[in-house]
């Protein structure tokens, strides 16, 4: 019973992780239509963004998060604007086509300038962990799971409270008539593309806290990011948190009861049941 | 016309079936590989290009056929042609059996359960005792590129063949209108879930004979190179490369891109990928109608096509 129970605490821990690499991966995908394959290769350069802050200037990790976020959003907005804003009413295909082709760039980008090294963000608190009632609770994991639901939050606030986050939601439910009421889809467009951005940086840095990276994990974090958004809504920020926690717990089970090779089966499959069974969502309703 | 297009096919043929005899060994190997690929993105254009369907998971159809292939040989002893017979069938059978329940999700998420059930088919696999689990199977060995690069040759051409023959017919037809508008295709008396199904069976059954004849040639399998997730991307990329929807544009896109990525990765692998990933972003900035379609804009147009391409997808 005690191995079940810290089976799920660490399972609900990497969730909120999972959830917070999907949320922007959702956002892009629900307002602007486009299914971002780059996502994980941002979220590859949030961590490398945090890594340099923390090693190079010292910064601690969860005080250089906020600058990681920053730059990514900087990237995201001006992506959005100088390029995808190009071909984005093109074909769902082709918008598929470009962000595949962006990621094998990105990668490359990044072992060129990083290089193909290991790499972890290791303060010194990085290995602390607490007792609570017989569990074991590791303090970064359980930080970083805070800072997701955190952002989470924030994200559904701006989204619902915001004239600019009603803005971005107009956008997405009908681009003329947004036009028409005077949103700039333009600017709009590469506003949330860098808030997707700037998420996967907050999403990258804290993986880079908990775990180690290369500059070529991005294509199975796009593919997690994926089944996420998918499980949790989209544009529905607290719904693709839960997409990432029950996510986290079902991996976390199966390894536990069938073993670790069984992960994908499960996660897929699920995925794939999910969807036949209930196109629309499972979290519609958060 | 016609008589002259069929000449200028037979020459092609009859060029590249020599290649054998003139070529050096690794432009065979390369050409076995280009070959292959071109068939996958050829069986892809049935169901992605023509129906519409974004496939992102016909490499389950590959796999089953290079495992059916290498069940067959390596723990039954039958001979090639049958395990290629027998990697047809499970494709086959699977198309049939998935398609039915998948082939009702559209756009995304259509790709996205593909996606998933092209890793979820890998796993399964790699726990399956008769497929050698995790490490693979090796088959009888058998030295011939020669004999493996006019089979590969023959069913590029088959399969474009078939492409070509459906275009014309009313199930081609049939496919196209799904494409444009599922909805009126239906009201317009198409069978849709009968045309769908039979495009992804057909598309799988092409997609495993070239998983069998490659599973023959590399004579050693196993789940992470038969199930590879990037083989699903490159058939797609290369068939929207060069143009989904037209019989010939998926092998000019899979010949070309195989091309640069050979001739790169010969030198710099990291400036190859870079390259490639380069290749792709212009492409869809300037061609989002594929290679096949930039001849015809071009002489209509001149160069002003491509900013009219920009100017029709840009917000």
């Amino acid at each position: 019973m005690e191995l079940f129970s810290q089976i799920i605490v660490n399972g609900i821990l990497l969730g909120g992780l999972y959830g917070l690499m999907a949320l922007g991966m959702g956002l892009v995908w629900g307002v602007l239509n486009i299914v971002n394959l780059a996502h994980g290769a941002l979220i590859m350069f949030g961590a490398y963004a945090l890594y340099y802050l923390f090693s190079g200037l010292g910064l601690d990790p969860f005080v250089g998060l906020p600058l990681a976020m920053l730059i990514l959003f900087c990237f995201g907005y001006l992506l959005q604007r100088g390029l995808l804003n190009l071909i984005v009413r093109s074909a769902l295909l082709n918008t598929l086509l470009i962000t595949f082709g962006l990621d094998a760039v990105f990668a490359h980008v990044a072992q060129l300038a990083f290089s193909a090294d290991f790499r972890t963000i290791n303060p010194t608190y990085a290995g602390n962990n607490f007792q609570f009632f017989g569990l074991t609770i590791p303090l970064a994991r359980l930080a970083a799971f805070g800072v997701a639901l955190l952002l989470a939050v924030l994200l559904w606030l701006f989204l619902g409270h915001t004239r600019t986050g009603r803005a971005i939601r107009a956008t997405a439910q009908n681009l003329t008539a947004a036009r028409l009421y005077g949103v700039n889809p333009r600017a709009m467009y590469a506003l949330t593309f860098g808030i997707g951005a700037a998420l996967a940086g907050a999403a990258g840095g804290l993986y880079g806290i908990v775990s180690q990276f290369t500059p070529y994990i991005g294509a199975s974090l796009t593919a997690k990011s994926f089944v996420i958004a998918i499980l949790g809504g989209l544009d529905k920020p607290l719904g693709v948190i839960g997409g990432g926690l029950v996510l986290g717990v079902a991996e976390a089970l199966t390894a536990l009861y069938l073993g670790p090779t069984y992960t994908d089966v499960i996660s897929f499959g699920l995925l794939v049941l999910i969807l036949v069974s209930r196109p629309a969502s499972v979290f519609e309703r958060a | 016309m016609k008589i002259r297009i069929i000449f200028i096919v037979v020459v092609v043929l009859a060029l590249l079936a020599g290649v054998p005899w003139y070529g050096s060994a690794s432009i065979v190997q390369f050409g076995i590989d280009a070959l292959l690929t071109a068939t996958l993105a050829q069986g892809w254009n049935l169901i992605g290009g023509y129906a519409g369907y974004p496939s992102f998971g016909n490499s389950v159809f590959y796999g089953l056929g290079t495992y059916g292939t290498a069940i067959a040989m390596a723990q039954f002893g039958l001979p090639f042609w049958a395990g290629l017979v027998v990697g047809g069938i499970l494709a086959v059978l699977c198309a049939l059996l998935l398609g039915i329940p998948i082939l009702r999700l559209r756009g995304p998420y259509f790709a996205i359960a593909t996606l998933g059930l092209a890793a979820a088919m890998g796993a399964v696999i790699a726990n399956l005792g008769i497929a050698g689990r995790n490490n693979g199977l090796i088959l009888p060995l058998f030295r011939g590129d020669a004999l493996f690069y006019e089979l590969a040759l023959g069913l590029l051409a088959l399969t474009t063949l078939m492409i070509y023959l459906v275009s014309e017919s009313r199930f081609g037809a049939g496919l196209i209108a799904i494409r444009e508008n599922e909805d009126a295709a239906a009201v317009m008396g198409v069978n849709t879930t009968l045309y769908k199904v039979m495009a992804l069976a057909l598309s799988g059954f092409v997609s495993a004979l070239a998983g069998g004849i490659h599973a023959y040639w590399i004579t050693f399998i196993d789940p992470g190179s038969a199930f590879d997730a990037t083989l699903n991307v490159k058939m797609v990329i290369m068939a929207v490369f060069g143009g989904p929807g037209t019989v010939l544009g998926p092998i000019i896109g899979a010949f070309l891109l195989s091309a640069i990525s050979e001739v790169l990765a010969a030198k710099i692998s990291t400036v190859a990928g870079l390259f490639f990933g380069g290749v792709i972003v212009l492409a869809v900035v300037f061609m989002p109608k594929g290679l096949i379609d930039v001849g015809y804009g071009v002489r209509r147009l001149g160069l002003s096509y491509f900013v009219q391409n920009i100017r029709q997808n840009r917000l």
